[in-house]
This record gives structure tokens, C-alpha cells and sequence, in this order.
């Protein structure tokens, strides 16, 4: 009993930190780049028009560097881990569209200009890394800032 | 009680909120995101050089053109340490045509005449660059250059040219260049031939090091 509840400790912990780190990366290289590279991307999708795209590309990169830090400092666990799974929900929903439109999306935008890969290969990273959200929205309060809060 | 707990958590959350901003805007202002490569055709010298300078440019600034030459210099004279990679950036406010030649200039690169395009409207900049009415120059210069002029002008107009240069411009925005020429040598900031010449004074040590 003792040791499913440290696994589930050491999967939420580790869950918090892989979700976490990767928004934070992701949001980092898209925050230092010009938006409208971003914007470009976004556009490629054909869901949003050209002044909704720029201004998508404006705040997604900050909210994916806070709900990553959050989840990696544990802080709002819950919360976060929710925040962070609807925003992989919305980037499936956007790649899954792509997908069966057949778009010529070059880039995913996922991490900047640099570093994107197929569509299938976003969608799959993204479905791990759901299930990493989900693990972490379950066990990650562990080693958190929520449980130093909260006292012993 | 918990109304403090949640205070508290309020509070760590601003403070982490204001750390992770202030970072990622000093680390956007002082050039430290990743470096954006131009087209093969924009870029001389060797991409494994000791001496990486990006450059950020207006075909019609007078300054820009005094630079170029200089640059040239430069490539010749530190052959194989140095590589130049030409970024677009038109000051449109007040050169009307700017943007317009960095689009020609990048559709006579993809037919392989990016250099000779460059010359070519450095040395007239007078010539086009006050006029009134779009000038007919862009299209001479690519006719005296041989180029396929209906690719020329397919190319001018295709959305991807454009966003090209639109790119570079919020690029160059974005580093907080706000006159032309700017250089990053190995990431660092020159503004203007004469800060160029500074820093080129550095580069024997520099090829020296490496």
C-alpha cells in the first residue's frame, strides 16, 4: 500500500515536471521570437483570422510559461494541470483539424520556427503529454508548493 | 485559515508571475532567443566561421551602402573566418520603396542574383529611393541581371516573400534595433559603420582564440 502510494507520489512529481518544463520551454522560444512568427503559424491552421492570430500569438507563449512554471513549482497543482491539459485538448482539436483538411501546415509552431515536426508526430507528443497532464493533475501534489502551504 | 493559505499561494504565484517575465524580457532584449537563419542566397561565408555577423539593413539608407562595401572588405579580407548573413530591414516610415527592393531583392536571390541585385541598388539608392511613383528601376535592374522577369514578378508578389521580409522587420524590432545599419557580431550590438570598424579591430584575436 505504502509503495503504490510513493509510485503514484514519484508519478505525479515527475508528470508536474515533464508538463511543466516542456510549456516552459515551448513558451520560452516563442516569447523571445517576434510574434508574428508565431502569428505566421497560426494562420497555416485556417481557423482564426489574421488579427486573432497575432493577438494568439501575443499571449499563448506567456500562459504556457506561467502554467508551466506553476506545475513545476506545484503551486495551484489542480488547477494548472487542468489549465494545461484543455490548452493540449485545444492543440489537438487544431492539429486533428489540419490533419483531415489536409493543410499544408510546415510548421506546427509548437515550438517557434525551429525544432517542428510532422503533424502526426506533434499530435502524438501531445496525446503523452496529456496523459503526463492527467497524471499529474491526479498525484502531482507531492514535493509541491501547495503541499509546503498546506504544513504538515 | 485557509483564506490565508490561499494568500499565501496568491502571493508566491505573483512573485513567480513578475521573476519569470522580467527574465524572459531581459532575455528577448539582450538577443538571447534562438538565431534565425536567412535563405543560403543572403548568407556568405562559411556557416562554421569564427566571426558570425547578421546584419540589418535598408537598401535606401546611404549608411547601409557605405556598410556593404565595407562588409565586402571585410569577407575578402578575412576570407573563410567570417560569414555575413543579410537581414531585411526596410525602414518604411521613411523610405517609401525600401520594402519593396528587399522583396525584389530576395526573388532575384532565389534565381541566384542576390549579390549583384544588392550592388545594383546600393548604387543607385539616389535614383530610386526618392521617387514619386513605384520606379521602374527594380524591374531594369532584373532585366540587366538576365533574370526571368515573369518568375521575377510571380515571386515579388507570392505571400511567402513578403512575409519574409515582414518577419525579419518584427525580428529586428523585437532586438530593438531602431537604425540601420545594425550588426550582431557573435551577438553582439554594432549600430553603424563606424561601430563596425570598432569591433572588426577585435578580430584577429577573435580568429585567434577559436
Amino acid at each position: 500500500m505504502e509503495n503504490e502510494n510513493r509510485a503514484k507520489i514519484i508519478a505525479g512529481v515527475v508528470s508536474r515536471l515533464v508538463v511543466g518544463g516542456i510549456f516552459i520551454y515551448a513558451g520560452y522560444l516563442k516569447a523571445v521570437s517576434p510574434a508574428e512568427e508565431f502569428a505566421y503559424a497560426i494562420e497555416g491552421y485556417k481557423i482564426v483570422p489574421a488579427w486573432l492570430a497575432l493577438w494568439t500569438a501575443l499571449v499563448l507563449p506567456w500562459l504556457e510559461i506561467y502554467l508551466g512554471l506553476m506545475l513545476t513549482a506545484g503551486l495551484f497543482t489542480r488547477f494548472c494541470a487542468a489549465g494545461a491539459g484543455l490548452l493540449l485538448l485545444g492543440f489537438e482539436a487544431l492539429l486533428a483539424q489540419a490533419w483531415l483538411r489536409h493543410l499544408p501546415v510546415l510548421s506546427c509552431g509548437c515550438f517557434g520556427a525551429n525544432g517542428s515536426t510532422s503533424l502526426g508526430v506533434e499530435f502524438a507528443r501531445n496525446i503523452a503529454l496529456l496523459i503526463f497532464a492527467v497524471l499529474a493533475f491526479r498525484f502531482g501534489t507531492g514535493f509541491s508548493l501547495d503541499s509546503a502551504v498546506k504544513g504538515p | 485559515m485557509w483564506r490565508t493559505k490561499i494568500a499565501r499561494k496568491i502571493v508566491i504565484a505573483a512573485f513567480l508571475i513578475l521573476a519569470a517575465t522580467l527574465i524572459t524580457l531581459l532575455a528577448r532584449r539582450m538577443n538571447l532567443g534562438p538565431v534565425r537563419a536567412v535563405p543560403a542566397f543572403r548568407a556568405s561565408g562559411p556557416k562554421t566561421a569564427e566571426i558570425q555577423i547578421y546584419e540589418y539593413t535598408d537598401f535606401a539608407c546611404p549608411a547601409c551602402r557605405a556598410a556593404y562595401l565595407q562588409l565586402e572588405d571585410m569577407l575578402k579580407l578575412y576570407n573563410g573566418h567570417i560569414a555575413v548573413n543579410f537581414k531585411h530591414y526596410p525602414l518604411v516610415s521613411i523610405h517609401k520603396w525600401s520594402f519593396h527592393a528587399a522583396v525584389y531583392a530576395d526573388c532575384a536571390g532565389e534565381q541566384g542574383k542576390f549579390g549583384e541585385y544588392a550592388a545594383l541598388l546600393f548604387e543607385n539608392q539616389a535614383a530610386w529611393g526618392q521617387a514619386e511613383k513605384k520606379p521602374e528601376d527594380f524591374l531594369d535592374y532584373a532585366g540587366k541581371l538576365k533574370l526571368d522577369l515573369a518568375a521575377f514578378e510571380t515571386c515579388s508578389n507570392k505571400d511567402e516573400t513578403i512575409k519574409r521580409v515582414q518577419l525579419e522587420m518584427a525580428e529586428g524590432e523585437m532586438k530593438g534595433v531602431d537604425a540601420t545599419p545594425t550588426f550582431f557580431i557573435n551577438g553582439k550590438r554594432a549600430v553603424g559603420t563606424g561601430q563596425l570598424l570598432d569591433a572588426a579591430k577585435h578580430f584577429d584575436n577573435l580568429i585567434k582564440k577559436s
